[in-house]
């Protein structure tokens, strides 16, 4: 297995002054699902957002992140958001076409790919998260679950090697969660989650990244990390019931 | 909270909902080009284009109400373009013409866009090569011009929630502060949309 996101020393600071990360460092193999949790505020957005380069503004010199072997700099970009998902924390945010089959077709168009395949990706993506025939529809006029599932299939009609994934399961109904859980289990790219979520990351990721203000203060198996109760509560977070009792969802 | 005020009956089903879009968005520019340009007095126009555009509007099945509504709505912009031609000598018909005008023009769009969604009309202008940033600009103000509604809405209800003594001179603050933290807010979020679409190769 050959790493296929390697982060290292990462540094990053806001145009306020505000020190969001403190020299971070880690790798993802291929086909890993690895979950990024923390208190809020602890970097974990930001740490997402260089995974396609989106930040910093202007990549720095040597480039911290490495993805799929290309190093993140300005002529990486294209190929590397072209490989790349990155799902937002907010639907409103990724929803900004009039309907939702231009929205899902965004991301192809970008691409330059021809009108027919376009269409054949965005019917497919649709019928994956249990959209199929939505297309007409116009985002503001969606439930919460259904933007969240619009945003997914946006995001898999580019057909990414990497899905990087900022709290997709925050604000949806138990069933809600459920459903986009196994969605998400049934996707054969290498998955980066970050979610408060731990029932989440108990199902679906083997790893767990644990973040704090701006350093990674833990990395290794799930079921140990999220086990150690005093770790987890000297970083604002808890073990999750999942862990403490059985569960009648199996 | 949804939205719908601008075009809530755009997707009827009715024989003017079908017609393609491409013809009535041209057939609408059209007329409101012809009404501006018609000159003073040309009373046959004014009412045939009135009957055209109710015979329209009731085959269109978009409640009568709805349409008048609109209209009241929009009328004063028209009313305060007009006002001041009354104060010149020969005034009265000058302001009539000017306020007919303008009221068969909205009533014209209000048709338009309530019988085109606006989705299609895009389409039309991005294949009429009208310059693909512009399209993209109104792509995104119809979208978000409903999340900035329903942000400034909870912002002010979240407002009123704390506010015991309703004081004039409070109330026209509280105001002033939604609207600039909404514009805040609206930079931002224009910042994460701008992210969410360079994420998926836009440059």
């Amino acid at each position: 297995m050959s790493a296929i996101i390697s982060v290292n020393d990462l540094h990053f600071s806001y145009p306020d002054g505000k020190q969001a990360l403190k020299g971070v460092t880690f790798n993802v193999n291929e086909g890993e699902c690895v979950a990024v949790i923390g208190p809020n505020g602890s970097g974990k957005s930001t740490l997402l957002l260089h995974l396609n380069g989106i930040l910093p503004d202007t990549p720095s010199i040597p480039p911290s992140c490495t993805v799929l072997d290309l190093p993140v700099s300005q002529g990486n970009l294209p190929q590397i958001r072209r490989s790349v998902g990155l799902l937002f924390q907010d639907p409103d945010d990724q929803l900004f076409c009039p309907t939702v089959y231009d929205d899902v077709a965004f991301g192809p168009q970008q691409f330059g790919l021809p009108e027919e395949t376009v269409r054949k990706r965005v019917t497919s993506a649709l019928e994956r998260v249990d959209l199929a025939g939505f297309d007409e529809r116009s985002p503001h006029h969606l439930s919460g679950g259904e933007k969240r599932r619009v945003c997914l299939a946006g995001v898999l009609a580019c057909e990414p090697s990497v899905l990087v994934l900022d709290e997709p399961t925050s604000d949806l109904d138990p069933r809600g969660k459920r459903e986009l859980t196994s969605l998400l289990a049934g996707l054969p790219a290498t998955k980066i989650i970050a979610t408060h979520d731990l029932e989440l990351v108990v199902r679906l990721c083997p790893r767990t990244i644990l973040l704090d203000n701006g350093r990674i203060v833990a990395d290794g198996p799930t079921l140990p990390l999220l086990s150690d109760e005093p770790l987890m509560l000297r970083h604002g977070l808890e073990k999750p019931h999942i862990l403490l009792h059985s569960h009648p969802h199996g | 909270m949804r939205h719908d005020f601008l075009d809530r009956y755009s997707r009827l089903q009715s024989p003017i909902h079908r017609l393609p879009a491409g013809l009535k968005l041209i057939s609408a520019l059209l007329l409101v080009l012809a009404t501006v340009m018609m000159p003073q007095g040309s009373l046959w126009f004014y009412i045939l284009a009135t009957l055209g555009l109710l015979v329209l509007a009731a085959m269109s099945t978009i409640p009568p109400r709805f349409v008048l509504g609109r209209l009241l709505m929009l009328e004063p912009v028209v009313l305060g373009f007009s006002i001041f031609s009354i104060f010149r000598s020969d005034g009265w018909p000058i302001f009539l013409t000017l306020m007919t005008k303008g009221t068969l023009s909205i009533l014209t769009m209000i048709i338009l866009a309530n019988t085109t969604p606006f989705a299609k009309i895009l389409e039309l202008l991005r294949s009429a090569r009208v310059p693909g940033l512009l399209v993209t600009v109104l792509a995104l103000l119809y979208r978000y011009l409903f999340l900035l509604i329903d942000e400034g809405e909870r912002m002010h209800r979240a407002r009123q929630s704390r506010t015991f003594v309703a004081k004039n001179s409070q109330r026209y603050r509280t105001i002033a502060t939604v609207v600039s933290q909404l514009f805040v807010r609206s930079t931002e979020r224009a910042d994460r949309i701008y992210a969410a679409m360079r994420a998926r190769g836009w440059q």
